[in-house]
């Protein structure tokens, strides 16, 4: 671990910013599949209204805790905060859930 | 651990038995019209093979899409000595003046050239 000691007198930790741009990258890669997934599944499952909400944070949930079983235990080696890995592109991630959700629900429930 | 041909084959058993799933609930929901009978929700069977699978693919897709590096700047650095940090041996220059010290080196003088001629 690099410490560089500053005029404060608070140690900083020094990043290598290519290895934070992969990790982000593959945890944007399965946020996406999640959300077009888990959007898939809840239009297959026939839900409506809150109930699809409801599972779009189950599933969020659920792949944060997956992506947490993943780092391992030091889970700090690879990511800065583990709170913004539970909640980056949150809304972004929902209009993919909301499409997936949609057009599966037609598939399987009206059609 | 790198993503594998199992991870791969994970991925596509879970796509399939979400495929399944689908079909099995789109059929329920035609068994449902003809005995025109009231939709109130799935059988628990297809809810549970829609969820499992749901996470079986994602399982796959989280080897598939890549391995955390460690963010640390000095993690590249940390099996590394002082004296190999600036070892560049694309740099190494063997033609260079040290060589008139070896005891087989012959030099060329003036007087040499002369005797060429």
């Amino acid at each position: 671990m690099t410490k560089i000691k500053n005029d404060k007198n608070i140690a900083a930790t020094a990043y290598n910013e290519a290895a934070i741009r992969n990790n982000l990258a593959v945890v944007e890669y399965c946020r996406t599949s999640m959300a077009a997934l888990s959007g898939c599944t809840a239009g297959l499952l026939g839900l409506t209204g809150l109930n699809g909400a409801g599972f779009y944070i189950f599933a969020i949930t659920g792949l944060w805790i997956m992506l947490l079983l993943k780092a391992g235990p030091n889970w700090k080696k690879y990511f800065i905060s583990r709170r913004s890995l539970l909640t980056n592109g949150f809304f972004g991630q929902l209009f993919t859930y909301i499409l997936c959700w949609t057009f599966l629900y037609g598939m399987v429930h009206v059609y | 651990m790198p993503a594998t041909t199992i991870h791969r084959l994970i991925v596509t058993i879970g796509f399939l038995s979400l495929f399944h799933a689908a079909y099995s609930a789109a059929q329920h929901r035609s068994y449902l019209r003809l005995n025109e009978l009231e939709f109130t929700h799935l059988p628990s069977d297809i809810i549970a093979q829609g969820i499992i699978s749901l996470f079986v693919i994602m399982y796959g897709v989280m080897y598939v899409a890549g391995d955390f590096r460690d963010i640390k700047a000095s993690a590249d650095l940390e099996n590394k000595s002082w004296e190999s940090f600036r070892n560049v041996p694309s740099f190494y220059t063997f033609n260079h003046r040290g060589k008139a010290f070896s005891p087989t080196y012959v030099s060329i003088t003036k007087s040499a050239l002369d005797e060429a001629e």
